[in-house]
């Protein structure tokens, strides 16, 4: 019974913040181009808008085309949306905090985020739609193609900690996080970030929704509240990919205080963060590559890039003779 | 992807600054002053030439009304808005009625160049937003009450022409 | 060698049998305005190109005969709406060619101010809408869209001050121009022309050495010096091709001979040889305005008497053609005048519609997502296109 309460109030706070991350990102988004952003929803500062956005969606019409698949059409937005809020469970924001801290936990996150090119595919196809489909068909190329690399920079943390537990991982940071270690550490969470932003379509990997070309990728079809699940997802999505890295490389809720839970949350919130900013300001600030020079990306460099990393803590752990716990 | 031919390496390294640099840019402008302008609640300085909605004026030293009914504009008008009708009286002639369809006028000025007493002229603003056409149907009443209304740019048809011609030794004044 | 049929649709012989056919357009978010392109997709390549146009036809020719030659330049100025002055030049010099119409020198200085001031605007149109194609509505594109918006904003500011208007000016008339400079608006061309300046070395930097950039760009949409001179193009594309060709040089007029400026050629003939093109423009236009500014004489501004009547400009019996070197390339305008207040026949060679033959040439055997590169860097305005 104490779990369901626990679930409902994290799924809900999960919500909550994502819907205010979207805010956040425009406004970011905003001031790098010289403008301000949401501004009149809710003076001074828009503060109210994704309230608003979301009141939109829900009165919209819910059109589906004629000639669409059904089931599969109804059914990707929720094949898309379970994983990204399933991938929270795991994910420990304090000490005590979290609500299965499974001694498997990066390798459940990683396997259940997975799930998701499942949704999207079956809503490529779905829709009935040559553009939706292309675009199904080009991410499911590229997410697959940056799970790998995306995997081994997870694992690098895991090899240095000695355990797939992630509160495990966040106390084997407390003498010197895992981003501040000479050279692995840098160029794992450069990996990190990288493979991030590729497994997230996010621009500069965003090719399957390109905007100018294909005008929304596989989500073209979809309208009002499916729309607002998908988008849902993949800011869900995104959000909880910046938890794991903060986990990961940042030292989670190490910091000042953080022995408190709810100052060790507000740390993790902080990195989270800072993670997802850093994700936004490379969006913002490059163009879009081609699909076959993505894929190029991910299996001539950073796969190989990925290995040889792995296999450089795998030796170092030896050689110091033990994990860092 | 290999420029100068510089090995892996090298090219790793101009990346990665390439990178940096592009995402200073973006982290400069993250600081500047955005430029937006909150219209309406601010009102940007509009230039003295504005060429805004039209109206129609009185003359300043009879405090008549300066439009004769030439139909000169009517004329000169490209995509042919107004629609003008003389009524003629003893001393000089008037117009009967002045409709101007503003929704399909082009702002192009030439009214406002060819009226010989700076009747038509144009205004500081174009706010005229309105949900029914119907409204952007002026008739001579409502360019007179717009004349009024609001602020006049700064071209007349006589200053335009003395802009535009060439200046003669008669001339004293030069040019606006 | 591409053979030379009426539709030029270019198949090229991969072996697979999937082909796609796919419409891009006319309602595209990249497609530069109205304009559909008909794909044949091989997976993500394309391997045949068909284009359809006309959904922005206005009948500028007709048009040409029923106004006079006092009302037409207001209208001139909407072929191309990016590059209004340039247009209504094209027009207003081919009038003046057939009548032998001298125009005094301070107008001719400041035809040429407006037209390099416009060019500067037509070139950050054209690189804020080419990055928007090639990143995304949503991405680092936007942010270089946002940006040369807001240098653009401040020539068009310029314009407003001088004219009255922010895109279609009605600047032009036969004989001269309609509006001389107001008090201080000297100075404050100088400033933004230097703010320009410098914010064009930002976006210099921010383009030049990214990656993502180079790589969409560099190597794609190919134009060989011999296939451009061949289909016929003009402009930026012409001289990203290694063909040394600008009518401001090579056939001056308005007195561009007393300019000092260079004229960029890149020999590679891709897209980015085609963006250096016009980022070096974008500096040689600066360097005109300064040269104008600095040396403007005085004088009138028209050589003809003041507008009073509609019918009041005649053109005698006569035919030129004047061509004019916009942002996108060769403006050509074609007038027959019979003495009348209205010409016989009109006709616009737009710059547009002769740079879009080069697609399905260029096109098929890129994958999708260069078709925006190429639209992109070949800059499109269907205003042009279409008339």
């Amino acid at each position: 019974m104490r779990d369901v309460i626990a679930a409902f109030i994290l799924l809900n706070a999960v919500v909550l913040i994502v819907t205010y991350l979207t805010y956040v990102e425009r406004k970011f988004a905003a001031r790098m181009q010289s403008r301000i952003g949401p501004y009149r929803v809710g003076r001074p500062h828009g503060w109210l808008q994704p309230i608003a956005d979301a009141i939109k969606l829900l009165i919209k019409e819910d059109i589906i085309p004629a000639l669409a698949d059904r089931p599969v059409y109804n059914l990707a937005p929720i094949v898309f949306l379970i994983p990204s809020l399933l991938i929270f469970a795991t994910i420990p924001f304090a000490p005590g905090l979290g609500l299965a801290d499974l001694n498997i936990g990066v390798l459940f996150f990683l396997a259940v985020s997975s799930l998701e090119i499942v949704g999207l595919f079956m809503g490529g196809w779905g829709s009935n739609n040559k553009y939706a489909l292309l675009s199904a068909m080009r991410g499911v190329n590229q997410i697959i193609s940056y799970e790998v690399p995306f995997v081994l920079t997870a694992l690098i943390p895991v090899v240095l900690a000695g355990s797939l537990q992630l509160s495990a991982i966040v106390e084997a940071q407390r003498g010197l996080w895992f981003v501040a270690y000479p050279v692995i550490g840098q160029l794992a969470f450069v990996a990190f970030i990288i493979a991030t932003i590729a497994s997230e379509n996010r621009v500069p990997f965003d090719i399957l929704e390109a905007e100018s070309e294909l005008v929304a990728g596989f989500r073209v079809e979809y309208s009002g509240m499916k729309f607002a699940l998908i988008q849902l997802a993949e800011y869900t999505h995104m959000f909880g990919v910046s938890c794991l890295g903060t986990l990961l490389f940042l030292g989670g809720w190490l910091g000042p205080g953080s022995a408190h839970p709810v100052v060790g949350a507000a740390w993790f919130l902080l990195k989270a963060l800072f993670i997802f900013l850093l994700v936004t300001w490379v969006r913002w600030s490059f163009v879009r590559i081609r699909v076959d020079q993505i894929l190029g990306l991910s299996w001539k460099v950073l796969l190989p890039a990925t290995l040889i990393l792995l296999m450089a803590t795998g030796f170092w752990v030896a050689w110091r003779g033990g994990y860092v716990a | 992807m290999s420029r100068n031919g510089a090995g892996f390496w090298g090219e790793t390294w101009q990346t990665a600054r390439a990178v940096a640099g592009a995402m200073a840019i973006t982290l400069k402008n993250l600081f500047r002053k955005p430029v937006t302008v909150h219209y309406p609640d601010v009102v940007r300085p509009y230039p003295d030439r504005l060429r805004g909605i039209l109206a129609l004026a009185y003359d300043p030293e009879t405090g008549e009304e300066a439009c004769i009914g030439c139909r000169l504009c009517e004329y000169v008008c490209p995509p042919q808005v107004i629609k003008v009708e003389m009524l003629k009286a003893e001393k000089r002639n008037y117009a009967k009625t002045f409709t101007l369809e503003l929704y399909a006028c082009e702002f192009c000025e030439l009214c406002v160049q060819v009226c010989p007493t700076d009747a038509i002229i144009m205004l500081k603003t174009f706010d005229l937003a309105t949900s029914d056409r119907r409204e952007m149907l002026l008739d001579k009443d409502r360019l007179h009450a717009l004349g009024q209304q609001f602020q006049p740019s700064w071209a007349t048809g006589t200053k335009l022409r003395d802009m535009q011609a060439p200046p003669k030794p008669a001339k004293a004044e030069a040019k606006e | 060698m591409p053979d030379l049929e009426a539709r030029r649709v270019i198949e090229l012989g991969y072996g697979g049998n999937e082909r796609l056919v796919m419409n891009m357009g006319p309602q595209h978010p990249s497609a530069h305005g109205v304009f559909r392109m008909i794909l044949t997709l091989e997976g993500e390549t394309i391997a045949a190109m068909d284009s359809v146009i006309g959904y922005l036809h206005r009948c500028h020719e007709k048009l040409g005969e029923t106004l006079t030659y006092a009302q037409y330049p207001s209208i001139a100025s909407k072929t191309d709406y990016v590059a209004a002055m340039t247009s209504e030049l094209t027009y207003v010099m081919a009038a003046e060619r057939i009548g032998k119409i001298e125009v005094p020198k301070r107008a001719q200085h400041l035809r040429v101010l407006v037209a390099e001031l416009q060019r500067i605007a037509s070139h950050c149109l054209w690189l804020g809408t080419w990055c928007l194609d090639m990143g995304g509505a949503l991405g680092g594109g936007a942010t270089v869209f946002l940006y040369c918006f807001r240098e653009r904003e401040l020539v068009l500011d310029l314009f407003e001050a001088l004219t009255g208007a922010r895109l279609l000016y009605g600047f032009h008339q036969v004989g001269g121009v309609r509006y001389d400079l107001p008090e201080g608006w000297a100075q404050r061309c100088r400033d933004t022309v230097a703010l320009i300046d410098r914010r064009l070395d930002e976006y210099e930097d921010m383009l030049e050495s990214n990656t993502p950039f180079l790589i969409r760009s560099q190597g794609v949409g190919v134009v060989s010096r011999e296939l451009a001179q061949e289909v016929g193009i003009a402009g930026p594309l012409l001289r990203g091709s290694g063909v040394d060709f600008d009518i401001r040089r090579d056939d001056p007029y308005s007195s561009y001979g007393d300019f000092d400026f260079k004229i960029p050629v890149e020999t590679a003939g891709d897209c980015y040889a085609r963006y250096r093109v016009r980022m070096q423009e974008f500096r040689e236009s600066i360097k005109i305005v300064r040269q104008v500014l600095d040396g403007l004489p005085e004088g009138p501004i028209s050589s003809k008497p003041a507008l009073k009547s509609v019918g009041q400009v005649r053109i005698p019996k006569g035919e030129a053609y004047a061509r004019v070197e916009g942002p996108r390339g060769e403006v050509g305008c074609y007038l027959i005048a019979d003495g009348g207040p209205k010409p016989y026949r009109m006709k616009w060679r737009g710059a547009s519609f002769s740079n879009l033959a080069i697609l399905p040439h260029i096109v098929p055997g890129h994958k999708v997502a260069d078709v925006v590169a190429i639209m992109g860097s070949v800059d499109p305005v269907f205003g042009e296109v279409d008339r």
